[in-house]
């Protein structure tokens, strides 16, 4: 026999390459609940979405308020009318279907209006909800603000009357302008497709890469695998190729996902045209491109420090914990982003995502620079692992 | 041909555990040279050794005149290693499992299948070519990995207490295909702790404990050597204890 004179390193990684690639699509359970979730969740996260905006637009448009006691203030009540409010009377047990989530809202009228507004107080109506609801929220801010311009509208029909300017009693007058454009509205939903895009990046590589790694240490097929003239080096890239392939086809089906849903589902109307087309599509995957290679590489690196499947496990929900918060942080902190923020592997990727979703086009100074810290990962965790693979210690265990 | 000459190894982090201090014997080729010793005797760290996944402190290891630190990869094109380590991917078939290893190897294509069929053919297992190994037995397991190890034809042959957990039928097996191995003219290097089964199958036993080499040669000279009616006693009395050693 030839010794070593046969095969190259490319070789060897495409055996490597290939072989994971069979073993990956023979393991069933894995790879349906991948695929599965991948093609199902988003859809099923923007169903869900929409239905929830549409219904609070659509109590938003037609408030029914229950009142109690509308014959002391009959004014009001067709104040309230006037405003296409459905108003009708409350029942007896209003707390509790309040309490139960039955009613959002209910006007109580006190019996001595009529009496108090004669001899010049102030008449009282009191409003009733449960504000821990967030379905009631939009109805309970709606009457609130009803009733708040009924009181200015009178209190300004009064001092008229006495030949008061209405600008008397109103010294400060706020105007709103809203800039966001229509793309910009529905933030939540923006936040949950970016988001979501985000974390098929992690998810879809994770159960393979684990599994090449630290099931290929408890299963006991390392040690002969480590026999062979194949250097750790290739090994790793093989299976880093491999994981990383897989992890893309997750990535693309995700967004695939969203892509049909949004453009073949029946969702309801919602007044946010929001847009995820196939140019939305293609930014998305350019932008995730770092993410799609840096991840299955940490995950091989984490997979290989444990010595069985459980094990990594463990270890890979600390990374699973800090990759889905760093979102989190960004969209609850709400600052204009810094610039070094480009340089954040993840936080760098959402923002970008988000910029697509506003229907703008990442610009290509910041692409370049959301890939400089995944692509020093990437080096770092491979070496990483190479060098484990040929310490003496990853044969006995420890 | 191994030629191990004073090599050495301890581990820990102050290399408290010297698993091996000072072995030096040769297992020429055309013979099954067993490599007997309690539990903890160091079989398994010279094994290693030879097989160039763990370094020596000292001393030299030569497999067909290759040296196993600085020509390990070409050390490991010439090896075939069966270890106690007998892992296969449960999701490929046997052939698979024997196809990656050969690709490894840089082997490929239509003599590479070929190789395959012989050596599935030799270890009597083609009806279980193709079918995943997730439900095999101990022993079918065994015939993959012996296939898996031979797939590149090797001329130094590893054993490391290779009937662990086998069944007497696939003992037998086991022991067939290393006879037709020596009879190839290989180099066979057989470690176990039990007596019977060195003496049963080895040409030149070196025994070994606490990581040194106490007496070596054939079962009779060991015999002779310890002066003892038996072998068991022989081995024994060599040893300075039955501790860790089965019959």
């Amino acid at each position: 026999m030839s010794p070593d004179s046969k095969g190259s390193a490319a070789g060897r990684m495409l055996a490597v390459l290939r072989k994971e690639w069979v073993d990956m699509f023979r393991d069933r359970r894995t790879g349906m609940v991948t695929l599965l979730s991948a093609i199902l969740a988003g859809p099923i996260f923007l169903i869900l979405i929409f239905n929830l905006i549409a219904s609070q637009a659509e109590r938003a448009r037609e408030l029914k308020l229950p009142v109690v006691g509308a014959i002391y203030a009959p004014a009001v009540v067709a104040y309230l009318e006037r405003q296409q409010v459905t108003v009708s009377d409350a029942p007896a047990d209003y707390d509790a279907q309040i309490r139960r989530g039955d009613l959002d809202v209910v006007l109580v009228i006190s019996r001595e209006f009529a009496a108090d507004v004669a001899q010049g107080k102030s008449g009282s109506v009191r409003l009733v909800f449960d504000r821990s609801r967030d379905r009631a929220r939009t109805s309970i801010d709606q009457a609130e603000a009803l009733l708040r311009g009924y009181n200015r509208l009178w209190g300004e029909q009064r001092l008229m009357l006495r030949g008061v300017a209405s600008t008397v009693a109103n010294p400060l007058r706020v105007e709103t302008s809203d800039l966001a454009t229509p793309q910009q509205s529905g933030a939540l939903v923006l936040f949950l497709v970016a988001y979501y895009g985000l974390f098929a990046s992690v998810m879809g590589g994770m159960a393979v890469a684990l599994d090449t790694t630290a099931g290929e240490r408890e299963r006991q097929s390392l040690e002969p695998l480590l026999m062979t003239p194949a250097r750790p080096g290739e090994i790793i890239v093989g299976k880093w190729l491999a994981v990383s392939s897989f992890n893309a086809l997750v990535v693309l089906l995700t967004l695939s996902g969203f892509y049909m849903t949004l453009k073949f589902a029946p969702l309801p109307p919602v007044g946010v045209p929001f847009l995820f087309g196939a140019r939305e599509f293609f930014r998305f995957a350019l932008v995730l491109v770092p993410m799609i290679l840096m991840l299955p590489a940490i995950l091989l690196y984490v997979g290989s420090r444990a010595r069985a499947y459980k094990e990594a496990q463990a270890n890979v929900s600390v990374l699973l914990f800090i990759v889905s918060l760093i979102p989190m942080i960004q969209l609850f902190t709400q600052r204009r982003e810094p610039g070094w923020l480009m340089f954040v592997p993840v936080s760098a990727q959402y923002s970008l995502l988000n910029t697509s979703l506003r229907g703008e086009a990442p610009a290509l100074s910041q692409l370049a620079l959301s890939w400089l810290a995944p692509t020093a990962l990437i080096v770092l965790a491979l070496v990483g692992v190479a060098r484990r693979l040929s310490r003496e210690s990853i044969l006995s265990g420890k | 041909m191994i030629a191990i000459d004073g090599v050495k190894k301890a581990f820990g982090k102050r290399r408290e555990v010297e698993a091996v201090r000072g072995v030096t014997f040769d297992a020429p080729d055309g013979e099954i040279t067993g490599l007997l010793g309690p539990n903890g005797a160091g079989k398994t760290t010279l094994l290693r050794m030879i097989a160039t996944l763990v370094l020596p402190d000292a001393g030299h290891a030569r497999v067909g005149g290759l040296d196993v630190v600085a020509d390990r990869y070409a050390v490991r094109a010439r090896i075939g290693v069966l270890s106690d380590a007998r892992g296969l991917y449960p999701r490929l078939t046997a052939r698979e499992n024997v196809r990656y290893f050969g690709r490894l190897h840089g082997l490929g294509g239509a003599a590479l299948d070929a190789r395959i069929d012989t050596l599935f053919a030799t270890l009597g297992m083609q009806s279980l070519a193709d079918r995943r190994t997730a439900g095999f037995s101990q022993g079918e397991k065994m015939k993959v990995a012996i296939a898996r190890a031979l797939v590149h034809d090797p001329d130094t042959i590893l054993l490391d207490e290779p009937t662990n957990g086998l069944d007497i039928m696939s003992v037998r097996t086991l022991r067939d295909e290393l006879r037709a191995l020596r009879a190839q003219g290989k180099c066979l290097l057989f470690s176990s702790h039990v007596m019977q089964e060195v003496a049963a199958l080895c040409d030149r036993i070196v025994v070994l404990a606490r990581g040194r080499v106490v007496a070596s040669g054939t079962a009779a000279e060991l015999v002779e050597r310890a002066g003892t009616a038996g072998l068991e006693d022989a081995f024994v009395k060599l040893i300075g204890s039955d501790e860790g050693l089965a019959a």
